[in-house]
């Protein structure tokens, strides 16, 4: 196992240094390349242009062929290596010299403190978002699976094929232009993570009465616990009209908070509203109908309870955070959900007619026992491979989602480092990017160890 | 009063074009004790009444139309025998039955006493029968065994379900008795061991020690030692039989194997497209067959073919124009292949660097001369080599060292170009119908393009017309030349690849356990096939199977392979009659054979 | 229209025949009567073809190419057919691109290929040839001189408006088209004005968005074909390599594979697309070069197991030359599933250029459905016109080409179902 881990781990450094030079390689090849002309910018008397190319050749050093830049680059990130003096020439050789990123062109800072910014907002969103893309998979795919060829199975299956193929940019664009707009509805923020105001605010939310918080928690309880009840009324049809009633009734005080009443509003947001929480109560897969319409019912119930709050009160920063982060955290996990619930979904019908599994019923274990005790465990094995591409991702970000809620994380430090062809910065995320898939790679080639006695590395 | 009563049971799949009868009207019964054995061929519908004994299938996929089975002595408690639930599901059952009463027939009589139908049981009581009253053992030990649990536990969780007032002390002395019982070497260790880490031998011992960890009254045996090398099946047998006459249980065993049959059986039932044309005493069974199958069936046994092997020839060609006599061809010795001090080793590669740190030896310095005109055969289980060697003789896989002689020129110096210009004269036919051909490609193409590479036959007309005559002589019709693989069956599949065989008129063909796959009487039909076109052609064969019945029926020299090497070689009567070698003779003593008054 | 079309397809006469008196020996003459053997192709397509998401999906990418092919036709700005005093002439015609007469005839000779009575490998050949001159012609166009402008205020005016009768496109606008002479240009909602019918509305600089949503079809479909053979080619040849020489030459393909895999895919495209300029052809080339790493690591794995299989074994074993192993028995054995990849392969191809355009490093002229949905986010107010008809189009692209893909996939074999991953 040790010498598995070494030899993997030696096999990554060829594998990273070919990351860093094809990313280079596009760089310097590309017409244009990396010359100072593409920074400096802006209308310039000629000779102020031409001082500000040579300090920007002289201190990036930019006016060398490129393998030089290359291994230049290279010797700084190194942990070991040799160390340089002002003019770029070589002094000494360290092992201890540690690595440097370099400087930012476009910022001016050096590339790691640029980083630590960003990172933390990408693995906050990161953080919220992959656990709800994985319960959501988890319980769509194992009850499709165990019905599977069933009117559920079936449905969600298009439904999910439908929900992957929505280009997130549509998703994004539509939920920010409807949701969070003067001209319809405006219920969330627009850009950012955090609204300037919340800094200042305690961190926990807090009423200004008692009378008021009891009202909030209040109503979103009763709401809840309403909609639970329904949900879990015996009769379908009754269950579907009262739920369309209830739905009717939200939608129209939709359409009265709407920006620009017009009739199409006032025919459309109703039918609409109606028949979606109709449908909610359609479902005839129990929980997920509890869950819709649960959820349904803590949202309207929290809204109206807050429409009657006396005194109004004060958000604080967690919840001011969680109301940026709404929209956001829908775009990034529908489609990854509906991908992950299809391999979820496979996975656990083929280990369903997998021998095993029969051999378990024939021991008298239930159908129930079978699924969750026998092959759940084994479907699972598959998303270790998944899981491997988690890493990277947590901290790459989601380019669009974060270029379309203005939102600065890594995702748009990449845009605009590729956008300002910030050499250091560019290769420093590829760097940090590879460096994290492959590690990811490793990691989830070590828990197959553990997951599935079978695997074993010499 | 018998232990199980089967009665005009009927199972019926349900598939998206229509319903299949998989099971059409089989009755019988098993009493304590007793052995029956289901034999047929493959989709006569034996596994599929194994099943519905259980109710094992996924939701919704089958129905019964008609049937009954009653299990005596269900040892469920009144209070869950009558709940609601189980009305309910038993009055559905019965409108059921109505709304097809057109199947039944008179026979059915009134149920015996003091036993459940099982067919009227919900789920949830069907439950309480499975692993407790009625254990079932499956043919695949290592997909059966779920791999990501330790024996123990897997063992353990039947006990958990029917037995839940147990201790965990108590379990798993339980747990290592039965593993006792099973007779598994070194229970105490193997209680931690994941299924892959045992031999395909010791996972069946699990699977028939999960089985009776409840003491069931019943045990369903489906081709248990199908998969298993033949030393392995007979201790697996003997092991079955001894648990059988200690514990009193009753057997439902399923196979193909008659060998297997004469062995384990009290009664036998024979079964064709999903209907039980005979069913007897074994003696009875075996040895005065009464329905037509049956005879078919016995006679295609290779224990029974050898009887009348000399017939068969003479019989199908009483007269050939221009074939070679066999008995000449025998009488002139003169090798085709010479085999010498041939080793094949696999490196095994470990370490930081990945050097070679040992060898895995599949073949380790063989000699073997094969001569003109002869079918020898190589025997041995599952690893030893015996397809790698055959692979190496054509060059299929390079040995590492030593030679192949082939009208001794020696093959393993040639280069891949050289080589091509000889490989017409050795070719090889494979033991998987499903892979052997290529999908995508007329079975005349498959046939024609080798000829037209080597020069064989002056146009494509002339090419076609060989591989048509080809076809006949392997007992195919022309027009199938104009077929694609898919549209055939497994025999006619494994036809056509000795048809691609021959059409390069090979002095050498290498058979890869060609039979293996196939129903016996598909097999006879096949071995009768290879010997009438040795008749005809001269051909050298090099049959490779573990089936012993198979090389007393076909070959005129036997060869025993094992752990690389080989251990025994002379003519098939001196190996097969009075082996020398301990492993030869371990082997041929394991094998189940039809014993015959 | 389908058994019309059955008919033409009937594949051409075996020219050899076994002499068929020797049949009548064998066999009584009912059974010999020779049906036409259906191919495991045949099959395959008939079963992946039996769905209705398939059907649906195949409709809405017909409709995709029928608007593609004629989108000068259906949506511009001059007249189709005219008569100025008495003279008959073909506006359209006369300003039609090089680009416009290359997708059309290619159309018309695809259509026409694929309808007349040949053999399978003559089209197979036929369409080889003519993708040289279209590729000339497209190179020829690339490097040429752009036509002068057209002013499309032009044919709201004189010799046009006094035309005897005229017969306009389905839409008359030309995607280009900004309306400058009405001076009221602007934002316009669907339907709103009354004296201009825009059927989807206008964009803020007044040009008609369906109009624009038809031209940029085009580019949808051409770069998800393009960029998608692009990609399955390198990823044959590399994989194909891999998989059938094994040994150091899959150890250093191997590592290419992790370079490509290890660098996400969308910063990968932004990187080249940031670096290399931004024209139609160079984005295709960009989203091939950067998405080949999946085929090759499918093809390999195929390779690899098809090596092994028996026919393949048997083919060896018969002395074929490499040639025949590798193209007729090993390849077309591996390239069904792959082709399931494809479908995949162009919805995400599609998205990708959507993607960069939506980022604003898409085309800078041409409009394509990333770039007006970009718009749409740009622009100071919500036009939901602008978001949902550009948006929508991706979107049922997307879905099409992906319901396809999985019908294929269902038909060649279910439990390749696991293996789809979850893509950006």
């Amino acid at each position: 196992m040790l010498t598995y881990l070494m030899r993997r781990i030696l096999l990554m450094i060829p594998t990273l240094l070919g990351i860093t030079m094809v990313v280079f390689a596009v760089m310097a090849l590309s017409p244009g390349g990396i010359s100072p002309q593409s920074l400096v910018d802006g209308a310039m008397k000629p000779n102020q242009r031409q001082a500000l190319m040579d300090y920007y050749n002289k201190r990036y050093g930019l006016d060398d062929p490129a393998p030089v830049q290359y291994l230049r680059w290279l010797n700084n990130v190194s942990p070991i290596g040799f160390t340089t003096n002002e003019k770029h020439e070589i002094t000494d050789f360290s092992l201890t010299k540690g690595s440097d990123l370099g400087t930012s062109f476009a910022y001016g800072r050096p590339v790691s403190e640029v980083l630590a910014e960003r990172i933390p907002i990408t693995l906050l969103l990161n953080v919220l978002t992959i656990p709800l893309i994985y319960i959501v998979a988890i319980v769509m795919g194992v009850k499709a699976a165990s019905e599977s060829g069933s009117r559920f199975d079936v449905s969600s299956n298009i439904a999910m094929l439908a929900l992957w193929s929505i280009p997130t940019m549509l998703a994004g664009v539509l939920l920010l232009g409807f949701f969070a707009n003067v001209q319809h509805w405006q219920w969330f923020p627009t850009a950012g993570i955090g609204s300037r105001a919340a800094q200042d605010m305690p961190y926990m939310p807090h009423w200004n009465s008692i009378q008021d918080a009891l009202k909030f928690f209040g109503g979103m309880i009763a709401g809840t616990l309403l909609m639970v009840w329904l949900s879990r009324w015996p009769e379908s049809k009754i269950r579907i009209v009262i739920a369309a009633l209830f739905g009717l009734v939200a939608s129209v005080a939709m359409a009265q908070d709407h920006g620009q009443q017009s009739i199409a509003v006032w025919v459309l947001i109703p039918l609409l509203g109606m028949l979606s929480v109709g449908g909610l109560a359609a479902i005839n897969y129990t929980p997920l109908r509890v869950l819709g319409l649960g959820t349904f019912g803590l949202i309207v119930g929290g809204a109206l309870a807050y429409q009657t709050l006396d005194q109004g009160f004060v958000r604080g920063f967690l919840m001011d955070r969680a109301w940026h982060l709404v929209l956001p955290i829908i775009c990034m996990s529908y489609g990854g959900s509906a991908a992950l619930t299809k391999i979820i979904r496979s996975s656990v019908l083929e280990n369903l007619n997998a021998d095993y599994a029969r051999t378990a019923r024939a021991k008298g274990l239930s159908q129930k026992e079978v699924l969750w005790g026998h092959v759940f465990r084994n479907s699972l094995l598959p998303l270790i491979t998944i899981i491997a591409g988690l890493l990277p991702s947590l901290l790459a970000g989601s380019l669009i989602v974060e270029n379309i809620f203005s939102i600065n994380g890594m995702g748009q430090l990449a845009v605009e480092a590729v956008k300002n062809r910030d050499r250091e910065l560019v290769l420093s995320i590829t760097l940090i990017s590879g460096f994290l898939t492959l590690i990811g790679y490793l990691i989830a080639d070590i828990l197959y160890t553990f997951a599935d006695p079978r695997v074993a590395y010499d | 009063m018998s232990l199980l009563d089967v009665r005009n049971l009927r199972t019926y799949i349900n598939t998206h074009t229509g319903s299949v009868q998989a099971v059409d009207g089989v009755s019988f019964k098993i009493n304590q004790g007793e052995t029956l054995c289901l034999v047929g061929e493959s989709g006569s519908g034996k596994s599929i009444t194994a099943l519905s004994i259980l109710q094992l299938f996924p939701k919704g996929l089958v129905s019964h139309p008609t049937g009954e089975i009653w299990l005596q002595g269900s040892g469920l408690l009144p209070e869950v025998l009558h709940s609601p639930k189980a009305d309910l599901a038993a009055k559905r059952l019965s409108y059921a039955k109505r709304a097809v009463s057109y199947y039944r027939d008179e026979s059915e009589s009134t149920p015996p006493e003091d036993s459940v139908n099982l067919l009227q049981l919900s789920e949830e009581q069907l439950e309480q029968v499975r692993g407790d009253q009625i254990a079932m053992i499956f043919q695949e030990p290592m997909t059966s065994l779920n791999p990501v649990f330790t024996i123990g536990d897997q063992i353990a969780e039947a006990l958990s379900i029917h037995e839940p007032e147990l201790t965990a002390a108590e379990q798993e002395s339980r747990v290592l008795q039965v593993l006792d019982q099973v007779q598994l070497p070194n229970p105490r260790e193997r209680i931690h061991a994941f299924p892959h880490q045992l031999s395909g031998g010791q996972r069946q011992r699990v699977m028939i020690a999960m089985a009776l960890i409840c003491k069931p009254r019943l045990l369903i045996a489906d081709e248990p030692t199908t998969a298993l090398d033949v030393t392995v099946q007979a201790e697996i047998l003997k092991l079955m039989r001894k648990l059988q006459e200690e514990t009193g249980m009753g057997m439902l065993f399923i196979t193909h194997d008659f060998g297997v049959v004469a062995e384990m059986a009290h009664q036998v039932g024979v079964m064709q497209h999903g209907r039980l044309v005979e069913l007897g005493a074994k003696d009875q069974v075996l040895n005065h067959p009464q329905h037509h199958y049956t005879k078919q069936l016995l006679a295609a046994v290779p224990d029974n073919l050898i009887k009348q092997k000399s017939v068969v020839v003479e019989f199908k060609r009483p007269a050939l124009d221009g074939s070679i006599d066999l008995k000449k061809a025998a009488n002139q010795p003169e090798p085709l292949i010479q085999v010498r001090e041939l080793s094949v080793w696999f490196p095994v590669k470990k370490g930081l660097w990945r050097r070679t740190v040992d060898h895995i030896k599949a073949v380790d310095k063989v000699s073997l001369t094969v001569e003109a005109g002869k079918i020898v055969a190589l025997v041995g289980e599952s690893g030893c080599g015996k397809t790698t060697l055959g692979r190496a003789i054509i060059q299929l896989e390079r040995p590492t060292a030593g030679q192949v002689l082939l009208e001794s020129t020696d093959l393993t110096q040639l280069s891949q170009s050289q080589l091509r210009q000889w490989r017409p004269k050795m070719q090889i036919a494979f033991q998987d119908p499903q892979s052997s051909l290529n999908p995508r490609l007329l079975v005349e193409t498959t046939l024609t393009e080798p000829m037209k590479v080597h020069g064989i036959g002056h146009d494509q007309e002339e090419r076609i017309e060989k591989a048509a005559q080809i076809l006949e002589q392997v007992q195919l019709k022309r027009e199938y030349l104009w077929r694609y693989p898919h549209e055939f069956s497994g025999g006619q599949k494994q036809r056509i690849g000795l048809a691609r065989a021959l059409v390069l008129n090979p002095r050498f063909i290498v058979c890869d356990e060609i039979t293996s796959a196939l129903d016996v009487s598909v097999q006879a039909e096949i071995l009768e096939l290879l010997l009438e076109i040795r008749a005809q052609q001269n051909l050298t064969l090099l049959f490779i199977t573990h089936n012993i019945g198979v090389v007393e029926y076909l070959s005129d020299e036997t060869v025993v392979m094992y752990k690389g090497q080989i251990v025994e070689q002379g003519s098939t009567d001196q190996v097969c009659h009075r082996p020398e070698h301990p492993y030869t003779q371990k082997l041929l003593a394991a094998v189940p054979r039809l014993k015959f008054a | 229209m389908t058994s019309f079309l059955k008919r033409w397809h009937k594949q051409a006469p075996k020219k050899i025949k076994i002499n068929r008196p020797e049949f009548s020996k064998q066999e009584p003459v009912a059974a010999q009567k020779v049906e036409k053997p259906e191919t495991l192709t045949q099959r395959v397509m008939k079963k992946a073809l039996s769905g209705i998401g398939v059907k649906f999906g195949l409709v809405w990418v017909g409709i995709l190419v029928i608007a593609a092919v004629f989108a000068p036709f259906l949506a511009n700005s001059m007249p189709l057919v005219m008569s100025l005093h008495g003279q008959i002439s073909f506006p359209v015609v006369h300003y039609l691109t090089l680009e416009d007469w290359v997708v059309l005839s290619a159309f018309g000779v695809m259509v026409l290929v694929w309808l007349l009575p040949i053999r399978h490998h003559i089209r197979v050949a036929l369409v080889l040839l003519l993708t040289i001159p279209a590729i000339v012609g497209l190179l020829v166009h690339w490097k040429m001189p752009p036509k002068p402008l057209v002013i499309y205020d032009d044919f709201r005016q004189a010799p046009y408006t006094q035309a005897d009768w005229r017969i306009m496109p389905p839409i008359p606008y030309a995607p280009k088209d900004y309306l400058r002479d009405y001076g009221d240009t602007g934002l316009e909602a669907p339907l709103a004005a009354q004296e201009r019918t825009h059927l989807m509305g206008t964009e803020e600089n007044g040009a008609d968005v369906f109009s624009r949503m038809i031209h940029a079809s085009r580019i949808a479909l051409s770069i998800g074909i393009v960029a998608t053979s692009i990609s399955m080619v390198i990823g044959i040849i590399i994989g194909g390599l891999m998989g059938y020489f094994a040994g150091w030459v899959d150890m250093l393909g191997m590592r290419l594979l992790e370079i490509f895999e290890a660098i996400p895919t969308l910063f990968l495209l932004l990187t080249f697309v940031a670096f290399f300029g931004r024209s139609l052809y160079m984005m295709m080339i960009i989203i091939g070069v950067t998405s080949w790493s999946g085929y090759a690591r499918y093809i390999r794995a195929e390779f690899l197991k098809l090596r092994k299989q028996d026919y393949v074994q048997a083919a060896v074993a018969s002395g074929l030359p490499l040639s025949s192993i590798l193209f007729r028995h090993m390849l077309p054995n591996g390239v069904a599933p792959l082709l399931v990849a494809a479908s995949f392969g162009v919805a995400s191809a599609i998205l990708a250029e959507a993607t960069l355009s939506f980022l604003g490093l898409g085309l800078v002229d041409e409009p394509s459905w990333g770039q007006m949905l970009d718009q749409a986010v740009k622009s100071s107010t919500f036009n939901w016109w602008m978001a949902v008809f550009p948006g929508g189009a991706i979107f049922m692209t997307v879905f099409a080409y992906n319901l396809i893909g999985e019908s294929f996939r269902d038909a060649i074999d279910p439990k390749m179902s696991r293996r789809a991953g979850v893509s950006a």
